[in-house]
């Protein structure tokens, strides 16, 4: 009576054993509205506020003070922040003050991309008015960003989505344990998973020919608490139900990938650091997708990496420092994930987004940096027009707030003027995933306030992508 | 209205059990029916959870790993349920992590922290993690130094711990100048290592006559309901006594509908975790009740919080989540924690943890430390200092194929160590609606299946009518469908939540 759990497996993973759904939320299925058209979004989240100042570093002064400032605030003894100039990774000129900017010497692989394939955006100095230094609170402006509006519900992400898929498409996937705020929506399905390998539904052995049966019985039990209108009930009815789906579509695609691309898969274990393992998910869906796997049809990713609030051994320029190491696992996973969609043919249809709460306090304490304001965003792919975009923060002791870090400005004139995120983000929205104008501004409304101080005239034509 | 006079169901005993500990099994139940005489009221059940003695629990073992091993093993059979779910839930509030803190001998002594002042005088509790080595080292205290002074725990000892960032009213309850100015009275504490004994260091206090420009030691000219002079945290001495005055001030802060800051808080999130998530952005209506449970309790005064939680117990709000089924949308519930249904199911199906990775011998090779991964808690490894994040966002297709995988551990348990359901059940029953209503009895929640669950599970049982009746001492029917049933009752949607 019962079947090897190898075989069990399989059979379950491919449906075979299992009929058609009994379900009526059918909720894979190719997605009906194709704003984003055949490309993907990769969201990148570096947890816990990265140091902004120490990712993209003046080398020179050029027309301002900005290396002077640098070297004033961030010490060269041990337990310094300080990253000597004759190091960085040279990326070109910030655009108003002239100033040479260079990369952390660890973010090599990005500087890679940066030389050899011109495929990285450097959007400095982001960030938005009244910056707010809580952890949670900075993030959730980030992610929801509509922070002076009427309460508009889920994430950019989530909002955009609910507007171009219905409930019966899985558009969007995490690779991690939990949904991110950025993506939340109640309009259409976005699955966690953080391993496709582990992510087939837990059948007992014990088969006994019951499968069918059991699995019945839980779409029955599922649509059931998705009807009673009360919300946890519905909430965990629905989710319920597209992992049970997704669960038989999704697993396969570790195999697929492992079976077709043993040398790329090869890498990313070489690396050896959770990031790399995450865009191997990814990398693995995009395979997926492109080789038209049915019931395989996201678009937009996210992914996690943490261990950016570098209160105190923060490290300069030491590649085993903990700003060092964060910044290797972030370059050469993004190197890697770049390669692997190159070869695959795919890497003019993906852009990466990568965001942090906030930046770091200019001046360092002891051997780490505190919560900052504003800080570069960085975008990824084979479309993406390269280069410095905005302009760095103005670190010049003279202009900080009381609380030591660089206001946030809209003044035209300013030659440190910052860049709203939200201008990053309706960008891509307009430019990669299709969006009108209309619809990005009424899904991210404008602030109300001084011009000069707050968020009122929004540009979403930020030259990001190539032509 | 109810009161603490007013008498409970069995089912509504069973409510208290799920919310104050892990599950309601039938063993259990009885046992705690016998000590109230079988004369249950909210006020004699409260007055019996809350009677325990503190246990000084610590979780033995060099690194984390092990640590929460012992941990999760100890709340399969706890002394008190109650003082365990307490604890998770400071644990959540004063968010650690083991591999910030580096030593496991300094995180045990949090861990035992917890377990002592969980229903003590909160004031108190929260001077006592002020100087907790593993707190110090967790958010910079030992690095927070006069020269330059580290404000990460000044933020989150205000953000998270008492105040809050903002009031009900949406209202800031301090600003940055409070922040460097609370860093300021932290500065020279440190703790000896390994031992985890708390010292002040005089040597690298910021003394307000070395420090001008850090202007006076004052605290909330803006914010707290003090006035424009705010409040001088130097005035009872400056140095070594300032980390208590600071304190002190916190927890005399108003907010600016003139209400103490900090018990409004608490209470909020202890009825959030007790009740449900109405209580995340509570309204007017939720509000008068948190104001209702601090003026009966006394707990802005007092800080008792056993006295908080007793009012609290015998509160209708305590049992606006014992709604027994159908459901509406009317129905308030709650997404049980993943420690929550990892130890309830354990408790509930007899099963116990074994081997030295704590697992259930049953289909998967992971242990207590990989379920509860993957179900998205780790002891003694919250996500950050924000602890975890509750109610629907404990779910997502991850965390919910974990919890299927763990039910369905237990039920593929065969062999030594196996699942028993003969324990539960009389396996002598063959009628299908009959064997549904001992599952869920044993399941400690009868009155959580609703009549529509109730005919699918007979429908799956009977496969659609074609077998009537079920022979249980078939050994081919027992472990499809008799373990069958386990298996969808414990990854129902009812069964995630309380």
């Amino acid at each position: 009576m019962t079947v090897s759990r190898r075989k069990f497996l399989q059979g379950a993973t491919a449906g075979a054993l299992l009929g058609p759904t009994l379900f009526n939320h059918a909720l894979v299925r190719r997605s009906l509205a194709n704003a984003i058209g055949n490309r993907y979004l990769v969201v990148i989240f570096l947890d816990g506020g990265n140091d902004g100042v120490n990712t993209i570093t003046p080398i020179d002064d050029g027309g301002a003070t900005l290396r002077q400032a640098y070297d004033a605030h961030r010490d060269t003894g041990g337990g310094g922040c300080n990253l000597p100039s004759g190091n960085l990774l040279s990326i070109g000129v910030d655009p108003i003050s002239g100033a040479n900017l260079g990369l952390h010497p660890s973010l090599q692989g990005l500087h890679d991309l940066h030389t050899q394939k011109s495929a990285v955006a450097f959007i400095q100095g982001c960030g938005y008015p009244d910056y707010d230094l809580s952890h949670d609170t900075s993030r959730a402006i980030w992610q929801s960003a509509n922070r002076q509006g009427a309460p508009l519900p889920g994430g950019w992400v989530g909002r955009h989505l609910a507007g171009c898929y219905g409930p019966l498409d899985v558009p969007a996937v995490a690779v991690d344990y939990r949904l991110p705020a950025d993506f939340g929506t109640n309009a259409t399905s976005v699955l966690a998973i953080n391993r496709l390998e582990y992510f087939g539904f837990p059948y007992d052995y014990y088969d006994g020919g019951d499968v069918a049966a059991k699995r019945a019985a839980f779409d029955a039990i599922h649509a059931e608490a998705s009807g009673t209108g009360q919300a946890q009930f519905d909430y965990i009815g629905n989710s319920g139900a597209s992992t049970l789906i997704s669960s038989e579509a999704y697993p396969q695609l570790h195999d697929l990938y492992q079976g077709a691309r043993p040398a790329w898969d090869a890498q990313y274990s070489a690396l050896d650091t959770g990031l790399a393992r995450d865009l191997r998910e990814v990398a693995k869906m995009i395979y997926g997708v492109e080789e038209s796997v049915p019931d395989v049809a996201a678009r937009y990713f996210q992914c996690r990496t943490g261990g950016y609030d570098t209160h105190s051994g923060q490290g300069g320029e030491d590649p085993q420092g903990r700003h060092g190491t964060l910044h290797s696992e972030l370059g050469d996973s993004l190197k890697v994930f770049y390669e692997d969609l190159e070869d695959m043919g795919v890497v003019d249809d993906v852009a990466v987004l990568v965001w942090s709460e906030f930046s770091r306090r200019i001046q360092q304490n002891n051997t780490g940096t505190d919560h900052g304001s504003q800080g570069p965003m960085l975008l990824i792919g084979g479309e993406v027009k390269g280069g410095i975009f905005g302009n760095h923060p103005n670190i010049n002791a003279v202009a900080l707030n009381g609380d030591g870090n660089t206001p946030y400005t809209q003044v035209a004139a300013d030659p440190f003027r910052s860049t709203d995120f939200r201008d990053v983000y309706g960008s891509i929205l307009k430019q990669w995933a299709g969006m009108t104008h209309n619809d990005v501004l009424t899904m991210m409304p404008l602030d109300s306030g001084a011009a000069a101080d707050y968020w009122t005239v929004e540009d979403f034509d930020l030259d990001l992508f190539l032509p | 209205m109810g009161d603490e006079n007013t008498a409970l169901s069995t089912n509504e005993v069973r409510h208290v059990m799920r919310r104050t500990g892990f599950g309601a099994p039938p063993k259990d139940l009885d046992k705690l029916l016998k000590k109230v005489g079988y004369a249950p009221t909210r006020g004699n059940i409260a007055g019996e959870l809350l009677s325990y003695k503190p246990k000084l629990f610590k979780p033995g073992g060099r690194e984390s790993y092990t640590a929460h091993n012992k941990w999760v093993s100890y709340l399969q059979k706890p002394k008190s349920p109650l003082q365990e779910k307490l604890v998770l839930f400071w644990h959540d509030h004063f968010a650690t992590q083991a591999s910030v803190v580096g030593e496991m001998k300094i995180m045990r002594g949090q861990v035992r922290l917890l377990h002592e002042y969980a229903k003590g005088n909160f004031k108190d509790f929260v001077k006592e993690i002020n100087r907790d080595a593993a707190m110090m080292e967790m958010l910079d205290t030992v690095r927070n130094r006069k020269a330059v002074p580290n404000e990460n725990y000044s933020r989150e000892v205000q953000e998270l711990f008492t105040l809050g960032v903002e009031d009900f009213a949406g209202n800031p309850n301090y600003d940055q100048n409070d922040v460097s100015q609370v860093a300021r009275a932290f500065t020279g504490w440190d703790y000896e290592y390994p031992k985890g004994t708390a010292y002040f260091d005089t040597d690298q206090h910021d003394f307000a006559i070395d420090f001008p420009s850090r202007g006076p030691k004052v605290l909330f000219q803006t914010h707290g309901g003090f006035g424009p002079a705010g409040r001088d945290f130097a005035v009872g001495g400056e140095g070594e006594p300032e980390i208590d005055t600071v304190t002190d001030i916190l927890f005399d802060h108003t907010d600016t509908d003139g209400d103490n800051t900090i018990a409004r808080r608490i209470t909020r999130r202890l009825l959030r975790f007790f009740c449900h998530d109405d209580y995340a952005n509570p309204g007017p209506a939720e509000i008068a009740i948190i104001d209702q449970i601090i003026a009966d309790s006394g707990f802005a005064t007092t800080w008792d919080l056993a006295a908080l939680y007793r009012t609290i117990f015998v509160h209708d709000v305590f049992f606006e989540t014992s709604g027994v089924a159908p459901y509406g949308v009317a129905t308030k519930k709650a997404v049980k924690w993943p420690v929550d249904y990892f130890i309830s199911t354990l408790r509930l199906t007899g099963m116990k943890l074994r081997t030295r990775d704590k697992r259930v011998l049953g289909g998967s090779y992971d242990g207590a430390f990989g379920h509860l991964t993957q179900m998205g808690q780790v002891l003694l490894e919250p996500p950050s200092v924000f602890g975890w994040n509750w109610d629907t966002d404990w779910i997502s297709s991850s965390t919910l194929l974990a919890r299927y995988r763990f039910a369905r551990d237990i039920v593929a348990a065969r062999g030594s160590g196996r699942f028993r359901p003969d324990k539960l059940i009389d396996l002598e029953l063959t009628d299908p609606g009959q064997i549904v209503d001992a599952v869920g009895d044993s399941l400690g929640i009868p009155d959580q299946v609703t009549a529509a669950e109730r005919q699918i599970y007979i429908a799956y049982l009977t496969d659609n009518g074609a077998n009537p009746t079920l022979d249980l001492g078939d050994d081919d029917v027992l472990n499809t469908k008799l373990h069958g049933l386990y298996a969808l009752i414990m990854q129902s949607p009812a069964f995630q939540l309380h």
